[in-house]
């Protein structure tokens, strides 16, 4: 039960009650353990049930979608544990205070709405997920895999009651629904682990299979659940770069883009940012691999039914438990990240009270997760949360490692005193416009800009702060 | 009693789990899981949450003295 305490620590640090505007000190710094079970629990989410169908609904082959996550996973702990946990170890502060000490307070607030809106829509789509749950009880017509719009008025009244109610928890308790997440997390990770099991005896049996070896499975994966081919209409088709940069970049804001820095201040060792290993073979590996299943078992029963509804697939594989995992799920996920958004609102508006600011983000979460757009598009909306954050993970990278050997100052803003860094504006700016770019007119799908952009920031914020360090420098 | 609790809940994990092997391996029908992983279930929950109540009488003890 130690490591509950601990959580419970790091998630205070990640909601900006402790140390907010100091380094940690030596004495709360954490063990390898916490970070294990930190990063088991937040990557197993309501999500992963949309995401595993969507691969299906792509038209992911076997050998591309197991190599493909066996690769990307390991290249984001990478990220993680050479781009983020290395400055966070070293300087130990927030993403936000190291942020304003480079980028001054104004561009901080900036990143902050960016960061807000765009956790709202994540959260919106949480909500989604767990509304599904209760079409199963209800019996309203569901949004199918293209509706962009809400479909019914049952539908919506499902997305008020649970987007509502995870809005009034994380504004009232918020502190409670982490502790029971804490709970919620191993279970939800074996329930996870169940729907795999499940669907594949399932397809053993639809199929008439004979398993002997492992060899069997890997036929029966390649000819009835992975089977590649045509993706669903209105999907875009995944090969093997696909499934790689998507598990590389789904978490790009936190490890590239260096949100994490507010997490991995507390280890002792850098190293232990391989820790973030359990999560992503638990939740974006395993967690991905047992929806996708239950997606391809539904399709394999009703080519045309395509719809990607997590309750209703979940039930299926595992009855009541089932889903009450996609609840729980999507609400001790939604209840996080609602309560981050609220926060990153809350810094650009402090005089109004986090209970209120926590409220009407749950709101706009609610009404964002009534849009299905949110849920059935989440491939490309992970991928451009990623991207839209991504600049920012690079000016830090470089501010801290490569700068001075440049002969520019680091931590400039502070320094001197400017509220608005225009070469860290700039760098981020230009290199979301030369992403955009690539997309519209270079056929460079969303799924791979932002690796160039990476470097596009780097290099803009090299160049722009020479020209405005030394056109300061001068002014003054 | 702690110890009787944790060891609860870890039976509760294994009752989860154990019925969707039985499954696999064709012992067990999917209506029996569904059931048994009620019931671990409720085991779960039920051992967890007595263990943080006990984690948080502790830490309020300890903050008293």
């Amino acid at each position: 039960m130690e490591t509950d305490t601990d959580q419970e620590q790091m998630q205070d640090s990640q909601h900006g009650t402790e140390y907010e505007r100091e380094p940690v000190p030596q004495k709360s710094w954490l063990g390898f353990k916490s970070f294990i079970g930190m990063y088991a629990g937040e990557h197993c989410a309501g999500t992963e049930l949309m995401i595993g169908p969507l691969f299906v609904a792509a038209g992911v082959s076997a050998f591309d979608l197991i190599i493909g996550l066996i690769v990307g996973n390991a290249l984001a702990v990478l990220s993680w544990m050479f781009l983020c946990a290395p400055i966070a170890t070293r300087v130990r502060l927030t993403l936000y205070y190291q942020l304003e000490k480079i980028c001054g307070r104004r561009l901080v607030t900036l990143y902050n709405l960016t960061n807000g809106v765009m956790f709202c829509f994540l959260a919106g789509a949480m909500v989604t997920v767990s509304a599904t749950a209760l079409g199963v009880w209800f019996k309203f017509d569901m949004p199918g895999l293209n509706d962009m719009y809400p479909n019914s008025i049952g539908w919506v009244v499902a997305v008020l009651i649970c987007g509502s109610l995870i809005a009034i928890v994380a504004a009232y308790g918020y502190k409670t629904v982490a502790k029971f997440a804490n709970i919620a997390s191993p279970w939800m990770v074996l329930v996870f682990l169940v729907f795999g099991i499940v669907g594949l005896k399932q397809f053993i049996d639809v199929t008439g299979t004979e398993v002997n070896s492992l060899g069997d499975i890997w036929k029966l994966a390649n000819e009835s659940i992975w089977k590649g081919g045509a993706p669903q209409e209105g999907q875009v088709k995944f090969t093997i770069w696909h499934v790689t940069f998507f598990a590389w970049f789904c978490n790009m804001a936190m490890h590239i883009g260096m949100s994490d820095l507010s997490v991995f201040r507390y280890a002792k060792k850098s190293w232990y940012s391989i820790a973030s290993a359990s999560g992503m073979y638990v939740g974006h590996f395993m967690a991905w691999i047992s929806a996708s299943i239950l997606y391809a078992y539904q399709l394999h029963l009703n080519p045309t039914d395509t719809d990607v509804l997590p309750g209703p697939l979940a039930y299926r594989a595992a009855g009541l438990v089932g889903l009450l995992c996609v609840i729980i799920a999507g609400w001790t996920t939604a209840n996080p990240t609602i309560y981050r958004a609220g926060l990153a609102f809350q810094a650009i508006i402090p005089k109004v009270s986090r209970f209120k600011v926590t409220l009407a983000t749950g709101m706009i979460a609610t009404i964002a997760g009534m849009f299905p757009a949110f849920a059935m598009k989440l491939l490309d909306f992970v991928a451009i949360y990623g991207m839209l954050l991504m600049p920012m993970g690079a000016v830090i990278f470089v501010d801290f490692w490569l700068i001075k050997k440049f002969g520019l100052q680091s931590n400039y803003a502070q320094i001197s005193g400017k509220l608005f860094n225009w070469a860290a504006g700039l760098a981020w700016f230009i290199t979301l416009g030369t992403c955009l770019l690539l997309v519209k007119f270079a056929g460079i799908q969303i799924y791979f800009v932002s690796l160039p952009g990476w470097f596009v920031a780097a290099v803009l914020y090299i160049v722009i702060s020479k020209l405005y360090q030394q056109k300061i420098r001068s002014v003054e | 009693m702690r110890t009787i609790i944790k060891i609860t809940g870890y039976l509760g994990i294994i009752i989860l789990i154990l019925p969707s092997i039985l499954f696999l391996t064709g012992k067990m029908e999917l209506d029996s899981v569904k059931t048994v992983m009620i019931v671990a279930t409720i085991i779960w929950f039920g051992a967890s949450i007595i263990q943080v109540w006990d984690l948080d009488k502790k830490l309020l003890d300890k903050q008293d003295k």
